[in-house]
């Protein structure tokens, strides 16, 4: 028996369970909560080390032993299908999510209503688990939307600031329209294909790519460019990261923008539409759309005086990097140039999550021990916290890719496969990562000046916060360790099974 | 300014509450027979909620509604939906096994007990939504004043 219902029986039993269980005290929540996420992070590294080690889809079909109905030869009920990338995702997610759980128990002990904080986490968890793994499209949008009322709500948690207001009600109106245009782009596929499933999908407008097709896929990139934050369209971000508390901060920012945006956008670009319509055209808008949103992002995380503001720009300039390994994924697709660019892209997205996820769990610390986090105030603060000033500094560098850290090795591969492709790319992204260099070595320097009168007693959180922080930088550092070896392991093979299409249906309609 | 409405709504809400009340039953119960299942027929439940509040008023409504046990009611709904849909989980997630291997609600399709977890999910669906739209109406009606 497959382990894959679990990835979502689990979460969704701890979500629906957690109001019951808080009928039993605080401790029992929170030891409910860690026990859940704990379950699914093994869960999911089952599910990464079956699809890893056999390099074979899992298609696991709802309600059914096969997803073809009876006496037709084409797929009638929900699947879900699993490749090696949303393996991957699945294990980012849970990893994350179980640090962001584990980081809770200490930083929200102060805040109320934590029974619903709590489901709400878990149903996140569960909204992203359930985007990485589905073959089908509607459910794709139901469990984007699980994800995004459940950071809506998250965002607004602390509903007593007026900025966890102000950041909920403009995340929430654009998100839904984001949402919107997905379920539009959705529905004109349906109306003009009859079908659902992805697979299935991607055969049908082999077969016959219509207008309908290309303006549907209109609609996804709009909609997906939307939730992962790329430029012309980040403004939500930049409110909603600050505003929300810090673990979930870490989770929006390591994972919410990358599986509802960047994942989706690869996941039907190159499963659905990679052979029936001109990609190289899509790949350029993405070029685009990442070369904007590279420079914008880090540039504007320059200037910013408040640290999670700073590290929100930041995470729509490496969303930047992202696209553009995307984008030349696409446009170079088939190429050796644009497997590395696409390895690239996929590295940095579990990179990304985890430096990211570190340095927002840095910035909570911060907020919760000094209760400030403009930078003006907070210098000289190494020497009253050292442990968390060492945990952003090992964050910083592996975001800007100093080479033993994560960072290097994926940020290479994205100059590289640029550099190959098209050298004012390249310079782009050269250009962006001074940008990021500086916004950080400025937080840096005011981490390590003469201790200000706020941080005067300031001391180090408690273990509750440090050990998911200490657990972060050891996951960066042991990666930055071997950058090849998980290169040529595992982000290649990922590479191989999204592009190749043909199995991704044949898995399916079981050469029928 | 009084909080509850006037006599003759309260002596209609009364009379109509319990009608409401059964209606909603019957397009849950029915669910998979007929238009209409857990959702419609849980909002229409709550409607009769919306109509208790706003005919009798919120301090009426209060004494009759506790949190703790709506919470609870709303994800037993959620626990009993989970549990149906994992009942065939050695075939698949969602696999029908009670009408597959006729165990229960196996009946002549079209009758009352037929469609195997489908009965079940429609009741768990109707509890969940009863309990958490009565529970946010609850939550907003209660909420602070109208300014500071």
């Amino acid at each position: 028996m497959s382990a894959l219902p679990f990835l979502i029986i689990i979460p969704l039993l701890g979500a629906f369970s957690m109001p019951i269980i808080s009928l039993f005290g605080e401790k029992a929540r929170s030891a409910w909560a860690m026990l859940v996420s704990a379950l699914t992070l093994g869960v999911a590294s089952k599910v990464f080390y079956d699809v890893w080690s056999t390099k074979q889809l899992i298609v696991y079909t709802l309600g059914d032993t096969t997803p073809l109905g009876k006496g037709v030869n084409f797929p009638i009920r929900i699947l879900w299908e699993v490749d090696l990338l949303g393996a991957l995702m699945a294990l980012i997610v849970t990893f994350v999510g179980f640090m962001a759980i584990i980081y809770s128990i200490e930083y929200m002990k102060h805040d109320t209503g934590l029974e619903k904080y709590y489901t709400l986490i878990l149903v996140l968890e569960l909204g992203m688990l359930g985007i990485v793994i589905t073959g089908d499209m509607f459910n794709f949008y139901v469990f984007l939307e699980i994800m995004s009322i459940a950071s809506y709500a998250l965002v607004a948690f602390r509903n007593d600031t007026w900025e966890g207001i102000e950041a909920g009600i403009k995340y929430m109106f654009v998100g839904s329209l984001a949402s919107s245009f997905i379920l539009l782009g959705i529905a004109l596929l349906y109306g003009q294909y009859g079908t659902l499933t992805m697979s299935y999908l991607a055969v049908k407008i082999a077969q016959n790519p219509t207008l309908v097709s290309k303006v549907a896929l209109g609609f996804f990139i709009g909609g997906l460019l939307f939730k992962s934050g790329a430029v012309p369209v980040h403004m939500w971000l930049s409110d909603a990261h600050p505003a929300a508390p810090s673990s979930i901060s870490a989770m929006l920012s390591g994972l919410v923008i990358k599986v509802g945006g960047v994942y989706a956008l690869t996941r039907i670009a190159f499963s659905i539409y990679a052979t029936s319509i001109s990609i190289k055209t899509v790949g350029w808008i993405i070029i685009f759309f990442g070369c904007v949103t590279l420079i914008v992002g880090n540039a504007m995380a320059v200037i910013q005086t408040d640290m999670k503001r700073l590290f929100a720009f930041s995470s729509v300039g490496q969303i930047g990097y992202i696209l553009l390994g995307i984008g030349i994924g696409l446009t170079a697709y088939g190429t050796k140039v644009g497997d590395i660019a696409l390895a690239g892209a996929i590295y940095h997205i579990i990179n990304h999550a985890l430096m990211k996820a570190l340095l927002f769990l840095v910035a909570g610390a911060v907020l919760h021990q000094v209760g400030t986090k403009n930078l003006n105030e907070l210098s000289g603060l190494a020497k009253k916290m050292p442990l968390t000033s060492f945990a952003f500094l090992i964050g910083a560098a592996a975001i800007v890719g100093l080479p033993p850290l994560n960072g290097f090795a994926s940020k290479w591969l994205i100059y590289e496969s640029s550099a190959l492709y098209n050298p004012f790319l390249a310079a782009i992204a050269v250009l962006g990562t001074a940008f990021c260099t500086a916004a950080y070595i400025r937080v840096l320097f005011t981490f390590f000046g003469r201790p200000s009168e706020v941080v005067e007693n300031a001391k180090e959180p408690g273990k509750a916060m440090i050990i998911p922080m200490l657990i972060l930088i050891l996951a960066i550092i042991i990666m930055g360790l071997f950058p090849w070896q998980i290169s040529d392991k595992i982000m290649l093979p990922t590479v191989d099974m999204i592009k190749d299409q043909l199995h991704y249906v044949v898995a399916v309609i079981g050469g029928a | 300014m009084s909080e509850d409405m006037g006599l003759i709504v309260k002596t209609m809400a009364r009379a109509t509450i319990p009608l409401i009340g059964i209606f909603g039953a019957y397009v849950i119960s029915h669910g998979h027979l007929t238009p209409g299942g857990g959702f419609q027929g849980g909002a229409t439940i709550a409607g009769a909620g919306v109509l208790f509040l706003i005919a009798f008023g919120l301090s009426e409504a209060k004494k009759r509604y506790d949190h703790h046990v709506y919470s609870a009611l709303e994800s037993l709904g959620g626990l009993v939906f989970l549990g149906a849909a994992m009942l065939g989980l050695s075939v698949a997630f969602f696999y029908n096994t009670l009408w597959r291997k006729g165990i229960a609600f196996a009946g002549e399709p079209g009758t009352l007990l037929s469609a195997g977890y489908l009965p079940i999910m429609n009741l768990a669906v109707g509890l969940k939504v009863f309990a958490g739209l009565v529970s946010a109406m609850m939550a907003i009606a209660v909420y602070r004043r109208w300014k500071e």
